[in-house]
């Protein structure tokens, strides 16, 4: 198990990815703190999923947009877990709409928990990794930081932030000895992205993938895991797209 | 810590941090002027030295450290030019300096340029205390 002995806290993991990436790093061995903001009793199934599988894990509350709620998630996974070597900062919200009808709340909103939670969390475990010469972080961003998609003006600018802040915090941090990682999920079907597969299924964006297949979120939970351990040890910087080919493509790669 | 031990840890900090050779990272090369340290470096630095010998030191500390508790309006004047009182702190923490050459001359933000590699050491063991050793 290559993640024997370390400690990893991942943030928004009552659900979706990021439950999937807690079970992943405790699956290779890492104890894990599963942060959460409303859904405690969902949390409470992850951290007994990893128990029961013989793992360490604890729960921890808090709203990561708040600099002093994700301080104090830093120190209680310290202190319940013993350490801190891995962050992987998940935790994520959507407010789809045009940006004729956007409220300015919708894009501020998901601006602090995007973007202000991957900035609140890696800062506030600096300390920790910096002084241990020890760090990973594995930032989950998304492809729509990268290319243009109808309704996600706001949810792509925080994902953008979070590569371009990736990037920074890896030329900054490397000399530390902490890798900065982004893992780019294309489309996986969690209810953060229920919206977009309301329509029909699903089909209409389906049939853009070259893979054909959405991603399962132990697809992404799999690079992430990767990001996270020692087989990733030279990477630091990068944005690992996770995303059956679809950002590879010109147009659909094809005529329609 | 005996003496010899922590600018031997200074050094081998600065030497991991900067990249300079250890001939460079001489007790009276200054940081910033003559091994060309940045922020970022003496971060590093102050880290590394914090992992060697378990003394924490703050990056802003040492301006700290430096005014000795003295307050601004007393240690610069108006125009944050080195008081008299100033220069005789900064004679006790940095006693290579030339006060006469500095008096009049010296401006607050430059200060951080005169610390030297030793003068990095001595604020280590006052810090460290018995702790360190």
């Amino acid at each position: 198990m290559k993640l024997e002995g370390k400690c990893a806290l991942v943030t928004g993991a009552s659900r979706g990815i990021g439950r999937a990436c807690a079970l992943a790093l405790a699956a290779e061995g890492a104890a894990v703190a599963v942060n959460y903001r409303s859904g405690k009793a969902q949390a409470d199934e992850v951290v007994n999923e990893i128990e029961s599988n013989g793992g360490k894990a604890v729960s921890v509350e808090g709203d990561v947009s708040e600099y002093e709620a994700a301080e104090r998630i830093v120190a209680e996974s310290v202190e319940k877990l013993g350490g801190l070597h891995i962050l992987v900062n998940n935790a994520g919200i959507s407010r789809d709409a045009l940006i004729f009808n956007m409220e300015p709340t919708d894009w501020l909103d998901v601006m602090r928990v995007n973007f202000g939670g991957v900035f609140n969390c890696t800062k506030a475990a600096l300390q920790q990794f910096m002084s241990q010469r020890e760090g990973t972080i594995v930032n989950i961003s998304s492809m729509m930081g990268l290319r243009g998609w109808t309704g996600e003006s706001n949810y792509a600018a925080s994902k953008g932030a979070i590569n371009a802040f990736t990037r920074c915090a890896a030329v900054e941090l490397a000399r530390f000895g902490i890798r900065v990682n982004a893992a780019l999920p294309g489309f996986a079907p969690t209810d953060l992205v229920q919206g977009l597969l309301e329509k029909d299924g699903g089909k209409g964006i389906l049939k853009q993938i070259p893979m054909r297949t959405f991603a399962s979120v132990e697809e992404v939970a799999g690079v992430v895991r990767f990001l996270a351990g020692p087989d990733s040890s030279y990477m630091t910087g990068a944005l690992v797209e996770v995303d059956g080919g679809v950002g590879t493509m010109l147009g659909v790669g094809a005529p329609l | 810590m005996a003496e010899t031990q922590t600018i031997s840890a200074v050094q081998e900090a600065v030497v991991g941090a900067l990249g300079v050779s250890e001939d460079e990272a001489a007790p009276d090369a200054t940081l910033m002027d003559d091994l060309g340290a940045e922020s970022i470096d003496l971060l590093d630095i102050l880290f590394r030295i914090e992992r060697s010998t378990g003394v924490k030191i703050q990056a802003s500390d040492l301006s700290e450290y430096m005014q000795g508790g003295i307050p601004d309006d007393e240690f610069s004047d108006e125009n944050e030019i080195i008081s008299e009182k100033g220069l005789e702190q900064l004679k006790k923490v940095m006693p290579q300096i030339n006060e006469d050459e500095l008096r009049g001359t010296l401006h607050a933000e430059n200060v951080i340029k005169l610390f030297t590699v030793q003068n990095l050491a001595d604020m280590v063991e006052q810090r460290g205390g018995s702790a360190g050793s």
